[in-house]
């Protein structure tokens, strides 16, 4: 009886190890993806008003003369 | 009595700016100022992406209009400092109707450490990559680290 109850609190345990587990490692994938976050059609507004900025010259790029 | 220092004279030889002759990419930064710890790590690093200044086209967003622009787009607030990078050959084929680059979102991370980090990887990625042939896949295995996954997620691969 005693033997049952322990293999049944193992195999508890060790589900809930590796749930645990796999969580962590999701919660860390979904936190990459939303550090390094791929635009794609839905940010097609916030690339495009960057883009509009470029054109119509109110940013002008980076240079090291330019800061000097 | 008060002496005038005469002005700085400017050097006579200076070069001009000569933009790069083939960007990959475009880098916009883009920083309101909320997050002081991330902003720090930004400008004390800043010759990370400074560097990349020769083949890349770069453009700093004043933080005045940084806040117009981050509230415009609501779904970057509490994302900046973000740095944009467009895939120059990507928007040239495709515009922005699919993949055409990604966001470095710092100012979700609260620890100088991690966003030190971060700026190293994303710095290096950009320099590593510039020749890449498809640039969705090379994020997802070099950034999100999907490995094999990543590739097959890929439509275009």
């Amino acid at each position: 009886m005693l033997d049952r109850f322990g293999e049944a609190i193992s195999v508890v345990l060790g589900a809930l190890a590796l749930a645990y587990l796999v969580y962590e490692i999701d919660r860390r994938k979904r936190r990459l993806r939303d550090l390094f976050h791929v635009l794609g059609s839905e940010e097609a507004d916030i690339s495009g008003e960057l883009l509009s900025m470029v054109e119509s010259g109110e940013l002008q790029p980076y240079s090291r003369e330019a800061r000097a | 009595m008060v002496i005038e220092l005469p002005a700085r004279p400017r050097k006579a030889g200076r070069r001009k700016y000569k933009p790069p002759a083939d960007p990959r990419f475009r880098i916009f930064i883009s920083d309101s100022g909320w997050n002081a710890v991330a902003r720090r790590v930004l400008r004390h690093n800043s010759a990370l992406i400074r560097r990349l200044h020769k083949e890349e086209l770069i453009y700093l967003l004043s933080r005045k209009k940084s806040v117009e622009f981050i509230g415009r787009h609501r779904s970057l607030i509490g994302r900046d400092p973000i740095i944009a990078v467009h895939d120059l050959q990507a928007m040239g084929g495709r515009g922005t109707a699919r993949c055409h680059g990604f966001h470095l979102h710092l100012g979700i991370l609260r620890t100088p450490r991690q966003a030190l980090v971060a700026l190293q990887t994303f710095a290096h990625f950009v320099g590593a990559y510039r020749h890449s042939a498809n640039l969705e896949a090379d994020i997802r295995t070099g950034l999100h680290r999907d490995g094999y996954a990543g590739r097959r997620r890929d439509p275009s691969s």
